[in-house]
């Protein structure tokens, strides 16, 4: 498919109508092999013999219109790996269900209020025979297999397809060239307009999610962003599929990076668990 | 792009050119899931959706699997006989062969330099043991013992005589040594329990049962003489034709000759100890009833 030139080749009900695309957005080709800029970040974990470390530019907040400050290599084990989008489907409507609970209910014929009484006897009147004026069957009556809430819609997706979510996720903002990874998350104002004309500047799309893995926020970032809606801020270990896909950028600072790195690699070599993770391991990595 | 190798494959390529990734365009994968059949909608909805004409058939309400309109039925005529009888209280021991054991312990995941018992091949990941599903512990099976070739002191549940003979024939000891469930328990989960801070229970003794098995020197049981121990490995040899490596002169003779005794769960810890992970201590009970309780 590396043959393919571009979006004619994709068939017509695959293709974006031109009234959806940024004109202005371009796709950014990944950097040179010979780029003279510097790589500031390596993969701390070996990388496979049959694949390469991923190249990408790492910028800088610090000015509206930042040049990359240099490169950094990502692990393909992480932000390359086979887009399973059905899983991300998965993982997605885990997300929704697994905390929610439906409070639907209704009232069956014995918690009506009233209906004792047999309305009229059991022969001799021509009628129907009936035993309460709350039956299913009559208006007012209780309803026969209706919900009968709360009902709880928790389950938990097995912890490798959890991870695969977000190893799914990541790789496909960066084929689609909506991640971005930048040195730190220090503004040189605390003003809402910065991020926003810089969304603008940088054709990074309507909104934008921000994920660093430190403990402090810089405080001009933290006053920016208070009161924006499109652009959030998430910690690293919060990082999760449903708020990847919400928003259309998404910004990893380089802790972060590593912080993913490590955390999602340890699933691939991990032995399997004999009892909960929160208890010791000799021989775990 | 053609510099860096896609480790993804060539859908991330195509991934490029498609429509950014949402929330709205997720989709599970074509085909895998399917809907539930509705019957009585549609444009074969109608009178009788395909259920034919009246009775049972229309209605759902057909007799019991078996059941033969009234005729003493074919599974009531054949007498019951118990070839399964009791079979969801027998004891199972989960097999783990040679050629695994031998895997394992090519790969680094077993040291044959201790001695191996059931909480070593747990933590290996070579055996499940499940004490709630009637698991007693593991089986060695003979399987793959021309490739064995390891010398190991070995404990396990039930063994094979081809198994003791493969293990013997390389200098090593195996012994079949009887955990109640709740030891069982314990002895293959050590950390758990060992957090809940409660003091090593003793090993119960076999039923009565089993005790002709454990005491059976040809079965290599744990409360069987040593002395015939010895007579029967040499018998062992003698049958399968090999010479038996003298123990005593092996410079691994103190790790062959380890046995655990027959109402302690763990090697080196007795039972009435409390083992205190988050200070790394052992605590030993000075009380006398409890060292008395203990002790016998």
């Amino acid at each position: 498919m590396s043959s393919m030139p571009g979006e004619s080749s994709l068939p017509s009900n695959l293709r974006l109508p031109s009234n959806l695309v940024d004109p202005s957005r371009t796709k950014r080709p990944p950097p040179p092999a010979d780029s003279s800029l510097p790589i500031i970040r390596t993969c701390d974990s070996s990388v496979p013999a049959h694949l390469s470390p991923l190249l990408t530019w790492v910028e800088s907040l610090a000015a509206q219109q930042g040049d990359p400050v240099g490169l950094a290599q990502l692990h393909p084990d992480v932000f390359a790996v086979p887009s399973r989008l059905d899983i991300l489907h998965q993982v997605e409507v885990w997300q929704r269900s697994y905390k929610r609970i439906s409070y639907a209910n209704t009232k069956v014929r014995s918690e009506v209020r009233g209906g004792g009484r047999k309305p009229w006897r059991q022969k001799g009147s021509g009628r129907a025979r009936v035993g309460s004026i709350r039956s299913p069957l009559w208006r007012g009556g209780g309803v026969s297999h209706g919900p009968r809430g709360p009902t709880s819609y928790y389950y938990m997706l097995p912890m490798k397809v959890r991870v695969m979510g977000l190893k799914v996720a990541l790789s496909s903002k960066l084929a689609q060239d909506y991640l971005y990874v930048v040195e730190s998350l220090d503004l040189p104002t605390p003003d809402p307009q910065y991020i926003l004309d810089l969304l603008r500047q940088r054709h990074w799309g309507q909104s934008l999610l921000i994920v660093d893995a430190c403990d402090e926020l810089p405080e001009n970032l933290l006053q920016a962003t208070a009161n924006l809606k499109t652009v959030n801020i998430i910690p690293a270990i919060g990082l999760n599929v449903h708020s990847m896909l919400k928003h259309e950028a998404v910004v990893l600072t380089l802790a972060a990076v590593r912080f993913l790195e490590s955390k999602l690699l340890w699933h691939d070599e991990r032995y399997t668990p004999l009892y909960p993770f929160k208890m010791p391991y000799s021989d775990l990595p | 792009m053609s510099l860096i190798k896609k480790p993804g494959g060539k859908a991330l390529d195509v991934l490029q050119n498609l429509p950014r990734i949402t929330l709205a365009n997720l989709r599970p994968e074509p085909g895998s899931k399917q809907k539930e059949k509705r019957r009585g909608r549609g444009q074969y909805g109608g009178n009788r959706s395909g259920r034919g004409h009246k009775g049972e058939r229309q209605r759902g309400t057909r007799p019991r699997l078996g059941f033969e309109g009234g005729a003493t039925p074919f599974y009531l005529i054949i007498p019951k006989y118990g070839y399964n009888e009791g079979h969801s209280r027998r004891p199972q021991y989960q097999p783990l062969s040679l050629k695994r054991l031998q895997y394992l312990i090519d790969v680094g995941r077993l040291d044959p330099s201790q001695p191996i018992d059931l909480t070593q091949l747990v933590n290996a990941r070579g055996v499940t043991i499940q004490p709630q599903k009637r698991d007693f512990g593991v089986q060695l099976v003979d399987e793959g013992a021309e490739l064995f070739s390891a010398k190991i002191n070995i404990e396990v549940q039930r063994a094979s005589e081809a198994a003791i003979a493969a293990v013997e024939r390389n200098g090593g000891v195996l012994t079949n040594s009887f955990y109640d469930p709740i030891s069982l328990a314990i002895l293959i989960k050590p950390v758990p329990f060992f957090q809940r801070g409660q003091p090593i229970p003793k090993r119960m003794h076999p039923g009565e049962e089993m005790v002709p098995f454990y005491m059976d020197p040809c079965a290599r049981g744990y409360l069987a003489p040593p002395e015939q121990v010895q007579q029967a490995r040499l018998a062992l040899a003698k049958k399968y034709g090999y010479v038996l490596p003298d123990l005593s002169r092996d410079e691994l003779f103190h790790m062959l000759s380890s046995r655990k005794d027959p109402r302690q769960i763990f090697f080196g810890l007795s039972p009435g100890w409390v083992v205190n992970m988050a200070d790394r201590k052992i605590l030993k009970p000075t009380n006398e009833k409890l060292v008395q309780y203990y002790g016998s």
